[in-house]
């Protein structure tokens, strides 16, 4: 890990990232502009006074070809940015402490830690149907005493994650936890 | 309210006819694709460079680089050539 240096004895247990239909959905967008050169003229086509427009996008010509291109280029290249974000925001938990990774933007980065027994409360939520049967929720992560609160939205079995929160908290501040 | 039926739109008959005297729209051709291919390079090092420097020495840092080069190159010679490379299969 270069962001964060692992202490003697610490270990990684988990690494987590969001739910890969969460990444989807964020994918969704570029999908369908990438879709859209190739599904205007028939949608044009289904409305007659609009038709006449379904012939720009028969790409028969150098100058028409190079405009896909240049949309499927941007329209690519976004959605790697996307798999870029996706991927360098995680949640590493060790045995000592949880680190959050959050990569909001390029050149806007934020590494937090919070030591395990200075949790207080560890909530998770699964909301609606979808996510209840694909096991995608939120956990929060408050620490004791000050207003420090870590929350991930969108990643895989949060309850999993949470019980794993717990089983590394050290047995004397066990009590404190209110876990949900 | 106007009591005209509405009409189609009918799409501009030439671009070109709005540029200044003396540029070509190839001009304004090649000044278009360079800027696009020019942000597409630094958007690629920038990314390329979060990729080296946090992805933990993942394995997937270098299969996420070379598939965003290989898809973007066969782009990008679509765009100037209208060959696609390998995904001929794939676009018109």
């Amino acid at each position: 890990m270069k962001e964060f240096e692992l202490e003697p004895g610490e270990h990684v247990v988990k690494q987590v990232r969001k739910h890969w239909f969460v990444f989807l959905t964020e994918l969704l967008p570029y999908a369908i502009m990438a879709v859209l050169p190739f599904a205007a003229p028939k949608l044009l086509m289904l409305a007659p006074p609009m038709a006449i427009y379904a012939t720009f996008f028969d790409f028969t010509t150098p100058l028409a070809r190079a405009a896909l291109g240049v949309w499927l280029l941007i329209s690519w290249t976004s959605a790697w940015g996307t798999f870029t974000r996706y991927f360098l925001n995680a949640w590493v938990l060790t045995n000592e402490r949880i680190v959050t990774i959050k990569q909001r933007a390029f050149f806007r980065r934020e590494v937090a830690s919070l030591l395990l027994p200075r949790v207080q409360d560890v909530t998770t939520n699964v909301n609606g149907i979808l996510f209840s049967l694909l096991g995608i929720g939120n956990i929060k992560v408050q620490s004791a005493g000050a207003d420090v609160e870590f929350t991930m939205r969108g990643i895989p079995h949060p309850e999993q994650m949470r019980d794993l929160i717990l089983k590394y908290i050290p047995e004397g501040d066990s009590e404190k936890i209110t876990g949900v | 309210m106007s009591d005209q039926p509405l009409q189609p739109f009918s799409p501009p008959a030439s671009l070109t006819e709005l540029l200044p005297n003396g540029i070509s729209s190839g001009t304004v051709v090649e000044w278009i694709l360079f800027v696009v291919f020019a942000f597409w390079a630094i958007y690629t090092l920038v990314a390329i460079y979060h990729w080296l420097k946090y992805s933990h020495a993942s394995w997937v840092a270098f299969p996420a680089i070379a598939v965003h080069l290989f898809i973007s190159l066969a782009l990008i010679t679509y765009t100037l050539s209208g060959q696609a490379l390998f995904l001929a299969n794939y676009l018109p």
